[in-house]
């Protein structure tokens, strides 16, 4: 079999599994589908994945775990079409080759999928949130009257599970510096688009 | 801290007669604007040919004067000569008056500088990459940006300024997010300014 999500030889197991597929009727498949992308979209949460699987096995009298197998070896499409970048039409190609019938609804959350695999992509200190206040120093205990604006800034950085918060304060040519800067930044970025 | 000035400064500042030279008056003032110090005691008995007790007592007194006229801003020569009292020498208090004249934008640059604040931000490098791949996807084209911000604490109890240094990852989204919010900010900032 020549397949485009993965080069490995596959047991004849994952065949028999997505030829079962069809065994189901299309209100069980596209709930089998949801389940399968409600765990692909949200990877840590395998309890409810499988809680999710032995309720539907429950459902629709069959035996919970022969489904759990199933769902293993369907996985592996998506899982390897991400990793390789597959289009729509080769895990068309694949699903075809493998004996079951592409899913439009399958397709759809195939490309959601995949625009959350970037998005999840590793990223070292995220800012994930910046709060700012402006004002006016009146005075200090220096000078008694002054008329000077200051911004602070609040950044909220992502270290690991955890978030630390940066505080900082820019004088008005230090703010005027740093949108310059930033704007430059955002000119880099757009240039690769 | 306090910003007043009273009587017995104002003899205290007498002293200031027994100086050899308007050179010597004028170091006096300066260095004790920043504050006193046993060195500064010492030198200025020396200077003057004072006892350590009244130079540390002047030095007292020509802070006190230095810093009232810093915190109510008296920037010219009539609203420094209006603190002396009638009895004040006169040539010394034109002398000192002028000092201080000479010496308060300078001395209110410094405050200003020194004035108790956030981290402030000093420095700020940037760096746009170019993300192609990662463990859940091989093949992709998505920028990133990352910012390194330097800032100085001016008021570190280490004594001298400490620097600390943050690295920061943007994705476009947040970079675009924060470009809004300083618009929003430069934009109040000129409604500001007009006023």
């Amino acid at each position: 079999m020549q397949l485009h999500f993965t080069k490995d030889v596959l047991p004849d197991s994952v065949g028999t599994d997505f030829q079962n597929l069809n065994k189901l009727n299309e209100q069980q498949f596209h709930r089998l589908i949801e389940i399968l992308f409600q765990f692909l979209l949200e990877p840590k949460e395998a309890e409810r994945f499988m809680q999710q699987l032995t309720e539907f096995a429950g459902e629709h009298g069959m035996s919970a775990g022969p489904l759990r197998n199933l769902m293993k070896s369907v996985l592996l499409v998506p899982q390897g079409a991400l990793k390789k970048n597959l289009t729509g039409e080769q895990i068309k190609e694949d699903l075809l080759t493998l004996g079951t019938h592409p899913s439009p609804l399958g397709l759809r959350h195939y490309a959601a999928l995949t625009r959350l695999a970037v998005g999840q992509t590793l990223m070292v200190n995220q800012l994930v949130d910046m709060e700012w206040k402006f004002g006016v120093t009146v005075g200090t205990s220096e000078i008694q009257k002054l008329g000077t604006v200051f911004l602070q800034l609040k950044l909220v950085v992502r270290k690991g599970n955890s978030t630390e918060n940066v505080y900082m304060e820019l004088t008005l040519p230090q703010f005027y510096n740093f949108l310059h800067e930033m704007e430059r930044a955002k000119a880099s970025m757009e240039c690769f688009s | 801290m306090a910003a007043t000035v009273c009587n017995e400064d104002f003899t205290n500042l007498q002293l200031l007669l027994k100086a050899p030279s308007k050179d010597a008056v004028r170091e006096v003032c300066v260095q004790s604007q920043r504050g006193l110090s046993r060195r500064l005691t010492e030198s200025t008995a020396a200077t003057l040919g004072i006892s350590e007790a009244q130079a540390a007592q002047l030095v007292q007194s020509l802070h006190a004067l230095s810093h009232y006229v810093l915190f109510y801003n008296l920037s010219s020569p009539e609203q420094i000569l209006a603190i002396f009292p009638e009895s004040f020498h006169s040539s010394l208090k034109n002398l000192i008056t002028k000092i201080l004249l000479e010496n308060s934008a300078t001395w209110r640059t410094e405050a200003l500088s020194n004035q108790i604040s956030l981290p402030q931000l000093k420095d700020l490098d940037w760096r746009v990459d170019m993300v192609t791949s990662s463990d859940s996807v091989s093949r992709m084209s998505v920028p990133t940006c990352l910012v390194q911000l330097k800032m100085v604490d001016p008021c570190s109890s280490a004594g001298s300024e400490s620097v600390s240094s943050v690295t920061v990852e943007l994705s476009r989204e947040s970079l675009d997010t924060i470009l809004d919010g300083l618009g929003r900010i430069r934009d109040q900032l000129s409604v500001v300014a007009g006023k």
